[in-house]
């Protein structure tokens, strides 16, 4: 007898239809996968049996073939354990043949039958949708992902009320819809910061133009807490990002139960010991996302930013550049959105002393120059607003909270409408003042396009018509300085 | 051409110039040594050399009581023996963005009123007195290594822009490494070099104030600028001050003790109102962005233009978050 399920796997981000087919012949028993699966897919047997039995069903006592088409597609994870359950009860006809016609299913199953949910549920459910499949069984846990995906879920808690639900039309109890939060509470907000205006102000033009920005200044005086909040005050995700950034963290199996869409930008924070690997992708085994595709749409952000390897560093380039990594592994290759906003945190000197008074550095001259080389000119350049953050006096730490990120991303949020719109043009005062600056200053054909881009977004927050020079000079005042990019 | 010998001869053999002619392998080493083929060996590296004696040789370096037995130059031009006031700046090679601030503009307006500013090279001050120099006119450095050298790296492009409008020296023939022992002896030359020698900042023990000793045992004026109480980099020069140096506010405390008139610099433009109320915001105290906004009175996003503007005018620096006022000469007038 022979039975056929439909699921879908996932290689790197996009879904791929995959046929789950079981033949069950007469022979001394035996159960076989075929069909380039790895380890946790041939383990599915284990389950799969244990599954079904606890389910009060029968497992065949045959020679059972199971295959995975197309066989040359390798298959990794659990996933498949509920489409195997299900192709093997059909072909013991424990299920009606033409149950599984126009139905998906995939899920991982516990040894008592449980259904259990698997990363990736969007987009797999999504690959059913392109498939023209209305229905997905799937874990309950799964469900809003799928529903999601535009399909409709069949949330079932166990492999019996799968089979009830494709023997007899039993209706599984649907799974309340995830409420749509517009904030999520673990974005801390920018009240908590006192003093520290300058700060504040560089990450209010950061947020309007998506500038990407270094702090740097002796430990404690606020960095990290300032780029914890940029997140905070950026505009929420539109339908398109929001799907996007969900299947995205739906594959690194990184989405919350019952969160729905993710309307917040993501912050990714990855520490300096995390591998090339890790932060640009594929790391593990298979083509998994790494921290740049997490941070898509959202803010990657490195603490201590000459202390991550070169090689880290260096590989940041491409996704900067192009908002993309490619990932070439043996699994094959993908390639992954990583339009991120960088934000990134170092000291001046390599005890951390240097800008703070009280502190006696005592860093030679050479080793302050060589913790400054470990930052590639070509990366420095990338960063449109450089901040030295000196240590806050007692006074300001006194002083009174700040304003809400509420009230700084209302005007974020009109500042890149703007933007949007029509970008400001640059008047002749403000083009004379940049020339000037040119001259005077060390600033490149690159670092004047930078100020000049900065400016626009002052401009946008100001609600100005055209780029005027007080704009422009402020928008000099973030510029690297010789301390850093000598 | 003795001394040319004894000075390459102490390059290739590593010996101390000084102990050089009494060395039995030397007598050997001169026999054999081609003084003309060398020398032009040297001109087509664009170096020279100044034996004493030679009318080239500064007369002050050649009345103190080891001065060297020659100079290796490297420069565009001739070595120019008697500019009419030397002043040598000094300091520690880990300075504070305050000490590389004064340097540089005491360095540039002694060199706009006439004085030649002379220094080691080094990092920190020293690197800083050049720079200022440098913005006014030529400059002169002493290396403690062979002339060839360009020590530290870090400083190659400063050296080349020395050489090409200033001048760089050295008793150290080609191909002499840098020593720690042989700074000292540089100290020698920096100091015997100059009319007054101004301590920058410097901690307790200090290669600027082995300078300065030497200075004032040569009967060389000792100057010193003084610097923040609390700071260790201010204690080798407040302790010069206490013995007796004179303090420097500018270079017309400097020019005075030399006795040379001080030229006034370019006025500054009058400034818009906005822009002259933050400055003077900074004039009250080296300050934070935020200080200068509350002192000013004006929100943080006018402040930051209105210091970058000036930044731009070169009327206020900025280094590691913190905004100061450009030393000017002007500030000095009427005392």
């Amino acid at each position: 007898m022979l039975a056929r399920t439909v699921t879908h796997s996932l290689v790197g981000l996009d879904p791929r239809r995959v046929e789950v087919e079981a033949h069950l012949q007469r022979g001394s028993p035996a159960f076989a996968i075929v069909g380039l699966a790895d380890r946790a897919c041939q383990e599915a047997k284990e389950r799969v049996r244990s599954g079904i039995t606890s389910a009060e069903l029968e497992f065949p006592v045959k020679r059972i073939t199971v295959n995975l088409a197309p066989a040359g597609l390798r298959k990794e994870g659990s996933a498949f354990d509920l489409p195997i359950a299900l192709a093997v009860l059909a072909a013991s006809e424990q299920l009606p043949a033409r149950a599984l016609d126009g139905v998906a299913a995939f899920g991982e199953l516990a040894l008592d039958g449980r259904v259990r949910p698997v990363p990736g549920a969007l987009v797999a459910a999504e690959g059913a949708r392109r498939a023209r499949v209305e229905k997905v069984v799937c874990a309950a846990d799964s469900a809003p992902e799928v529903a999601l995906a535009g399909v409709e879920p069949i949330p079932v808690r166990h492999l019996a009320e799968a089979v009830a639900y494709l023997r007899d039309g039993y209706e599984p109890p649907p799974v309340p819809a995830p409420a749509q939060t517009a904030s999520t509470p673990d974005v801390p907000d920018l009240v908590d910061v006192r003093g520290q205006e300058r700060g504040r102000r560089a990450l209010e033009i950061a947020a309007a133009g998506g500038h990407n920005m270094l702090l740097a200044g002796p430990p404690g005086t606020g960095k990290t807490m300032l780029a914890r909040r940029l997140p905070g005050i950026l505009p929420p995700l539109d339908d398109e990002a929001a799907l996007e950034v969900t299947r995205i963290h739906s594959v690194a199996g990184a989405l919350r139960p019952g969160c729905g869409l993710i309307r917040v930008p993501p912050f990714r924070a990855p520490h300096h010991t995390a591998s090339a690997a890790a932060v640009i992708g594929g790391g593990g085994r298979g083509l998994r996302p790494g921290e740049v595709t997490l941070a898509h749409r959202g803010v990657l952000y490195l603490d201590e930013l000459p202390e991550f390897p070169r090689a880290v560093l260096e590989a940041l380039r491409q996704p900067l550049e192009d908002g993309v990594v490619s990932i070439v592994r043996v699994e094959g290759r993908a390639i992954f959105p990583a339009r991120f906003q960088l934000v990134a945190t170092m000291n001046l000197c390599p005890c951390g002393g240097r800008g703070d008074a009280a502190a006696q550095c005592q860093c030679t001259p050479q080793r302050v120059e060589h913790y400054r080389e470990r930052l590639s000119r070509a990366l420095l350049d990338r960063f449109d607003l450089v901040l030295t953050v000196p240590r806050p006096r007692g006074a300001e730490l006194a002083g009174p909270a700040g304003e809400s990120s509420a009230d700084v991303s209302a005007r974020v949020a009109a500042a890149r409408r703007r933007l949007a719109a029509a970008p400001p043009p640059l008047n002749d005062a403000a083009a004379g003042l940049l020339t000037h600056a040119c001259e005077r200053l060390p600033l490149s054909g690159r670092g004047r396009a930078r100020v000049a881009r900065v400016a626009a977004a002052i401009a946008a927050l100001a609600g100005a018509e055209a780029i005027g020079s007080d704009h422009v000079a402020e928008a000099l005042a973030y510029r690297a300085p010789r301390e850093i990019a000598p | 051409m003795n001394e040319l010998a004894a000075a390459v001869f102490a390059a290739e053999s590593a010996a101390h110039v000084v102990d050089v002619p009494r060395s039995r392998r030397f007598a050997e080493f001169r026999r054999t040594f081609d003084a003309e083929a060398y020398l032009r060996r040297l001109a087509a590296n664009g170096l020279a050399w100044v034996p004493r004696g030679d009318r080239r040789y500064p007369p002050r370096l050649d009345a103190i009581h080891d001065p060297p037995l020659g100079l290796f130059v490297r420069s565009r031009q001739p070595l120019e023996p008697a500019p009419p006031a030397v002043v040598a700046i000094v300091g520690a090679r880990a300075c504070t963005p305050y000490g590389a601030d004064v340097a540089r503009t005491l360095a540039r307006d002694l060199t706009r009123a006439g004085a030649l500013v002379v220094s080691g090279l080094a990092r920190g001050i020293d690197g800083a007195a050049h720079r200022g120099a440098l913005e006014a006119g030529g400059t002169l450095a002493v290396l403690g290594c062979g002339i060839d050298r360009d020590y530290p790296r870090a400083h190659a492009t400063l050296a080349a822009a020395i050489s090409e409008r200033g001048w760089i020296v050295s008793e150290y023939a080609p191909g002499v490494e840098p020593a720690p022992w042989r700074f000292p002896a540089r100290n020698r030359i920096v100091a015997g070099l100059a009319d007054a020698v101004v301590v920058v900042e410097a901690r307790e023990r200090s290669g600027a104030l082995i300078t300065a000793d030497l200075a004032l045992e040569e009967g060389r004026e000792v100057l010193a600028v003084p610097g923040e109480v609390h700071s260790h980099l201010s204690r080798g020069a407040h302790n010069l001050l206490r013995a007796g140096a004179t303090l420097v506010r500018g270079a017309e405390d400097v020019l005075e003790v030399l006795g040379v008139e001080p030229v006034a610099g370019p006025t500054r433009p009058a400034l818009e109102g906005r822009l002259e109320r933050v400055l003077a915001a900074v004039a009250v105290g080296a300050c934070t962005a935020e200080e200068a906004a509350s002192r000013a009175a004006v929100d943080i996003a006018a402040a930051g233009a209105a210091l970058a503007e000036l930044e731009v005018l070169g009327t206020v620096t900025q280094t590691e978050g913190i905004y100061r006022e450009v030393m000017c000469s002007a500030a000095l007038s009427g005392t």
